[in-house]
């Protein structure tokens, strides 16, 4: 491998690279100004900082729902910068939202199948949406009733594993927490934990509760007004005193 | 009671009708959040399609179908493709405004093309069936029966196919249909397109029932609000629940009410819809969402 000869090892080289970009929703004005980040594949990246710092939008530029004016986004060695939602998911990547993405009216089984709207494959969608349902026993137990009368917990379940339909490369997570209960809250990152380590899945999430969040992470980035401003492990950044006094509440 | 069983079988009928006007105009309500207040002139502009070929090439009525709902889908998909898909990011008003111009401009300009005279569709099938006292038209049963698979038909592409699929995901999570994927102007296009040749095919389904003119489609975009707002958005059985109340009570009230009976048809439709919203704003029946959600 070219990779040994130059002495990176190909495990180190990232999957996802955002460098240095500049988007927001008006032309005249940047919400992202300079945000710059890498994810490694199999690892958990949280990302963190105050309400406003521009968290949301740099999964929305990731995902075509803002322009990214300046700067690159490079994925699996390719440019997808301004890429629109279905290049992101060709490229490998899918999302869960922050506020409910499920079609509350479809049953269970046929919310994961979405999660597959671009294969044409029906032997195939049948294949995943089994192996999903493996790996989540109680979407299994659920498979026909409507997603939107189930807890806001198995909503959130349903989401990621219609992310993982598409065989993800990568799964951006919005504040996967968001509106659950603590003990809901705390299933939910023991389960991510959990995916990344049983099938090495690759996790880029935005955390609100910025403790929790980077307890199950390898890694972290703190924005702070549209820019970088600390990064570094999960458990560096956990004890940084720095960012302790300003994200984690002392 | 004979007068009244009568009654009943026209009322039941005309809700078949009823029932398929509907559909098109609750979909792309439900799917788009567009009110089209042209819908009743798609019904004429279907009914007129149907008239002139079957006057002028001898075609039977029905079977203008084959040309009516193709030629109507090409126009819807023209229409949101070109006109409706500018607006649908803007607030309802804008939309409401549009879709009226549109139906003063469709209703006026198939004035001036075939004049005000109201016209009649001869169908070969006129006869009467007798069951005891009780007359059942053969045209009717047939506009009757061909809602039934008109409706069934749509069902089962709604809960089946993959463009039904990403049709109704379109309709429940707009955000979540694009994460996944779904090409939204596609598929708000081509809902469009099936929902005006739908309704254009109401006006063939009626034309051979009812004298047409250029000027009819107004009453039927305000029958379509009503019997949505009983039906909720987009539910195929609540169309045909609410398309069979309101033909009952047209039938019913132009049946025991002397005098001024025909007339109140109309009015019943207001009085359905005032009521229905005021007491039932979710609808009876259930429908593509819950209501509130978009």
């Amino acid at each position: 491998m070219i990779g040994d000869i130059m002495g990176v090892n190909e495990s180190e080289r990232p999957l996802l690279e955002v460098q240095d970009i500049y988007a927001g929703y008006r032309p005249d004005f940047d919400i992202l100004k300079g945000v710059s980040l890498h994810v490694k594949p199999r690892e958990i990246v949280c990302v963190i900082g105050p309400n406003g710092a521009g968290k949301s939008t740099v999964f929305k530029a990731l995902y075509g729902f803002v322009n990214v004016r300046q700067g690159r986004v490079l994925f699996d060695n390719r440019d997808i910068t301004g890429a629109r939602p279905q290049d992101a998911l060709k490229a490998g990547i899918t999302i869960v939202p922050q506020l409910r993405s499920l079609f509350p009216q479809m049953t269970v089984y046929e919310n994961l199948e979405m999660g597959m709207y671009l294969e044409r494959d029906k032997a195939r969608i049948k294949r995943r949406i089994d192996y999903i349902l493996d790996l989540f026993p109680r979407l299994a137990e659920r498979a026909k009733q409507k997603a939107g009368t189930m807890s806001g917990g198995e909503q959130r379940m349903l989401e990621i594993g219609r992310a993982l339909m598409w065989e993800p490369k990568l799964v951006l997570m919005d504040e996967p927490s968001a509106g659950l209960a603590p003990l809901i809250t705390k299933a939910i990152f023991r389960g991510i934990h959990r995916l990344n380590r049983e099938i090495g899945l690759t996790v880029l999430m935005i955390e609100q509760n910025a403790r929790q969040g980077l307890q199950i992470s390898d890694r972290g980035y703190v924005l702070d007004l549209g820019q970088n401003s600390y990064e570094g492990s999960g458990r560096e950044l956990l004890e940084d005193p720095n960012v302790r006094r300003a994200f984690l509440g002392g | 009671m004979d007068q009244l069983s009568q009654a009943a079988i026209n009322g039941v009928m005309l809700g078949g009708f009823y029932a398929v006007m509907v559909l098109g105009f609750s979909i792309i309500w439900g799917v788009m959040g567009v009110i089209n207040l042209a819908h009743g002139e798609f019904v004429m502009v279907g009914a007129y399609i149907t008239w002139l070929l079957s006057k002028q090439l001898g075609w039977e009525p029905f079977a203008t179908v084959i040309v009516v709902f193709p030629v109507m889908f090409a126009v819807g998909y023209a229409l949101q493709h070109g006109l409706i898909n500018r607006v649908i990011d803007r607030p309802y008003l804008i939309s409401l405004l549009v879709t009226y111009g549109l139906s003063i401009i469709i209703a006026n300009a198939t004035k001036i093309i075939f004049t005000a005279t109201p016209r009649t569709v001869d169908t070969a099938f006129s006869g009467f069936w007798r069951v005891g006292d009780v007359t059942v038209p053969i045209t009717k049963t047939i506009v009757l029966i061909a809602a039934l698979i008109i409706m069934s038909g749509l069902h089962l592409f709604l809960q089946y196919t993959r463009l039904g699929k990403s049709i109704r995901a379109a309709a429940q999570n707009r955000e979540a249909a694009r994460i996944v994927g779904i090409e939204i102007k596609y598929v708000y296009a081509i809902t469009f397109a099936i929902c005006i040749a739908l309704t254009a095919v109401a006006g063939t389904l009626v034309a051979p029932t009812q004298p047409i003119y250029p000027f009819m489609g107004p009453p039927l975009t305000l029958k379509a609000f009503a019997i949505t707002a009983m039906a909720g958005l987009g539910s195929i059985p609540g169309a045909l629940m609410g398309g069979i109340v309101l033909g009952l009570v047209e039938v019913l009230i132009a049946t025991f009410v002397p005098g001024v009976g025909t007339n109140l048809g109309i009015v019943s439709s207001f009085v359905i819809l005032v009521v229905v919203l005021v007491t039932r704003p979710q609808g009876l029946f259930g429908g593509l969402k819950p209501a509130g959600a978009h």
